[in-house]
């Protein structure tokens, strides 16, 4: 059993041995005052896969990732990365994870070069391995050119891939990201898929909350479909979609068919 | 058209009221402020009936001319661009400029400060008009005032909403907010000072600068009541609809002129960086640094803690009660330290919803610890040389250069400790700064009494804790100062590794309580 704590500072070995599971969560739980955002839900990752948690927007998609990454306290269950749970052992977790959330909260008065800077320091890395690694990032990333703007004035797309690379910086064996590709460029959004289909090769672990159908059956092996706080299907993505395109398998699985041909029947060039 | 959008102001008033305890609170506190100026204006503006005649006219002017000032100086500062008055919000209807600016100019008359402005200058009508033609012109005046007034603070914002939706151009303006506070403060120091002279000389003086200006005009006519003030009133509508016109002409330049927030120029890399040591310390301190020049809400507090501190310099020493001796070197410091260190009484909220960055890293207390160490040593190299110059000045004022000593040891002392007291209530009172500010809020909605808790607690704090050493040395044992310094370093160093414990602790609670939107 290959937990973070044992191989600390080997991060690249991941994958082949030790634990069969990158994310494991029992019975994990939130409410806020009287809604329930969470059901105790028992959400499963393999390692090494590149798994999409999908779902309609409230589905606790947000919550669940918030959750699972240290960032918001479950009111019950467990969670486990890499095999170490991460409220008992938040040292060995949040060493060997990396995490894009939700929004684009980063220190804006920062450029991107000093975002990346800080961001590896206060992880205990050489500082000199940081200014190495930043630059090849921001070359990656394609952000080369705005290194040097504050964060404040990115626009989406730059914000994303910056966050990124933040979040690629320590070289994480699991990856979490919240709606990387929202609100992105396809030439970005590009960047981002080539960035993480070279980590997921390699062995490690991503997972991410989509709305994009096309792009999680375009990139994920493995997906999570959620639905008013509960899984409503989860596996390898041939098994949940069936013969059927992940659109219409979530479509189905979530009940959101038909009604929206009533009404509004002045609309269109056809109507007077 | 106009009726439209005076009901929309009017809807979005109360839309903005509704449900919202504190909110419904802070209006019924403006309303009983617009009533006051209302009637305190009308009542103040006719004693000036019992005044000399030229005194009065005087008096007339100047206040004519301030009242344009605030209205076109006061949005810029407090609101930025409100919803209703924002073109970028309208561009999408189909309207006409003309169309717009009559809706506009109709929203902007509809509020309790265009009526309460109108009362206040009706006042003058009853205060200064020495005949019935006056009366008569007065009530035309009147009323061109606060057309002048409307047009004039929409013309200014409308021209400026380009500058004001960019990130420089807020940065900018948060920064001349305390300017402008600072600036209010001068001719009440000129005053103290004695530098004024007479004061109906200084007041004869300041109407001869604004005698010509419109509001000037308007007021002068309201006295004159001949063919002179007809004259004037002409003028001053010829003003209005000038003014009128060229702010039509921004509102068609704002319809279709883009938004240039992201041409913006780079940072140059700091090479302060190279001589911070590497790992979370010296990260830390870098980034507090640059939050310091970069962030105007941040720069806000700077400035205005020295400024008032330069301010408190020469005030101290005027009039019956004033301070003697070394105090009056150590005091200004005193304030200035005490200012600058609370500041640091919400530590993480100006990092807001990018704490996430550090949650997810740190991993025990002691990592809490040394991002708290980071954070009052990047405060401390600051604030040192700063409370530096100050203590010298203050002493160069007080008039023994010498004093400036215990003065800074004071100040240091002081700021460790508040900074120490500051790291606690960080912890334990964590509130959203608002993205946007203004004079009126310092924290998201519903927030309030966290932060006022907070502040006031961090300054009961601190004063507590600071009195044994700092209250003998304003009573003129200036040795102790030199206890002052080791005491607020054994406070700031207990500060941080209570708050880190607690802080550890509850860093999702911390992440939830700044990330409130706002």
């Amino acid at each position: 059993m290959t937990d973070f704590a044992s191989e600390a500072g080997s991060s690249a070995s991941a994958g082949s041995a030790g634990s069969p599971e990158a994310v494991r969560t029992r019975g994990l739980t939130k409410r806020f005052g009287r809604q329930v955002a969470v059901a105790g839900i028992d959400l499963v990752v393999p390692r090494g896969s590149f798994a999409g948690l999908v779902g309609p927007n409230g589905a606790g998609k947000t919550t669940t990732l918030s959750m699972i990454t240290g960032l918001l306290l479950p009111d019950a269950g467990s969670v486990e990365v890499g095999g170490v749970d991460v409220w008992r052992d938040p040292v060995a977790v949040k060493a060997h994870v990396g995490v894009l959330p939700e929004g684009l909260r980063l220190f804006e008065r920062l450029s991107g070069r000093e975002l990346l800077s800080y961001n590896g320091q206060i992880r205990g890395i050489p500082k000199e391995e940081v200014a190495r690694r930043a630059e090849e990032l921001l070359k990656v990333m394609d952000l080369a050119d705005s290194a040097d703007k504050l964060v404040v004035d990115y626009s989406t797309g730059m914000r994303k891939k910056i966050g990124l690379a933040a979040a690629l910086l320590h070289n994480p064996d699991v990856l979490f990201l919240d709606e990387p590709f929202e609100g992105v460029d396809p030439v970005s959004a590009n960047t981002l898929v080539e960035v993480l289909q070279r980590y997921t090769s390699s062995g490690s672990t991503v997972v991410f909350s989509s709305h994009v159908m096309e792009l999680v059956e375009r990139l994920c092996d493995w997906v999570s479909v959620m639905n008013h706080g509960h899984i409503v299907a989860q596996g390898p993505l041939s098994e949940v979609r069936g013969g059927h395109t992940l659109n219409d398998t979530l479509l189905d699985l979530v009940g959101a068919r038909g009604g929206g041909e009533e009404g509004l029947s002045w609309l269109g060039s056809s109507s007077i | 058209m106009a009726w439209l959008f005076v009901r929309l102001k009017l809807r979005l008033i109360a839309g903005n009221l509704r449900g919202d305890t504190m909110r419904q609170v802070g209006f019924v506190f403006t309303m009983i402020a617009a009533v006051m100026v209302a009637g305190g204006g009308f009542i103040l503006m006719s004693l000036l009936r019992l005044a000399p005649a030229d005194v009065a006219v005087d008096a007339g002017m100047v206040l004519f001319t301030l009242l344009t000032l605030m209205w076109v100086v006061g949005p810029l500062l407090v609101f930025g661009v409100d919803e209703t008055l924002d073109p970028s919000r309208l561009m999408l209807f189909p309207l006409t400029a003309r169309q717009m600016a009559a809706g506009m100019f109709a929203a902007s008359a509809t509020g309790p400060w265009p009526l309460a402005s109108l009362f206040f200058l009706l006042g003058a009508v009853v205060g200064l008009s020495r005949s019935a033609t006056g009366v008569l012109i007065g009530l035309v005046a009147v009323v061109l005032q606060v057309a002048l007034c409307l047009v004039g603070s929409r013309a200014v914002t409308t021209a400026l909403s380009r500058v004001l939706r960019t990130r420089r151009g807020r940065d900018l303006l948060a920064v001349g907010v305390v300017f402008v506070i600072l600036l209010t403060q001068v001719p009440n120091l000129m005053l103290n000072q004695g530098l004024g002279g007479d004061p109906r000389e200084f007041l004869s003086g300041l109407a001869l600068v604004v005698r010509w200006g419109p509001p000037g005009m308007a007021a002068h006519a309201i006295a004159d009541g001949g063919p002179l003030g007809l004259a004037e009133v002409a003028i001053v509508g010829l003003v209005v609809l000038g003014v009128g016109w060229l702010w039509i002409a921004a509102l068609r330049r704002a319809m279709v002129t883009a938004d240039s927030s992201t041409q913006v120029g780079s940072v140059r890399p700091s090479r302060f960086d190279g001589l911070l040591p590497g790992g979370a310390l010296g990260a830390v301190v870098a980034k507090e640094l640059k939050y310091v020049r970069r962030e105007p809400r941040g720069r806000m507090g700077w400035m205005a803690a020295i400024g008032f501190s330069g301010v408190l310099m020469f005030s101290l020493s005027s009039g019956p009660h004033g301070l003697e001796g070394s105090a009056l070197a150590v005091a200004p410091a005193c304030i200035g330290a005490l200012m600058i260190g609370l500041q640091a009484s919400n530590a993480f909220g100006i990092d807001g919803r990018a704490l996430w960055m550090n949650a997810i890293v740190y991993s025990s207390d002691r990592d809490v610890r040394t991002d708290f160490a980071g954070r009052h040593l990047a405060v401390s190299l600051v604030a040192v040389p700063l409370l530096a110059v100050l203590s010298i000045a203050a002493a160069l004022v007080a008039g023994h250069l010498p004093w400036a000593l215990p003065a800074l040891l004071t100040a240091t002392g002081l700021l460790q400790v508040a900074l120490g007291v500051g790291a606690v209530t960080s912890v334990i009172l964590p509130y959203t700064y608002p993205e946007r500010i203004n004079a009126f809020t310092s924290a998201a909605p519903g927030q309030g009494g966290v932060a006022f808790a907070g502040s006031f607690g961090a300054m009961l704090g601190t004063s507590i804790l600071a009195f044994p050493v700092v209250l003998p040395v304003f009573l003129g044992l200036g040795w102790v100062s030199v206890l002052t310094v080791p005491y607020g370093l054994v406070v700031a160093f207990a500060g941080r590794r209570l708050a880190s414990t607690v802080g550890y602790a509850r860093l999702p609670d911390l992440l939830g309580a700044v990330s409130r939107p706002s």
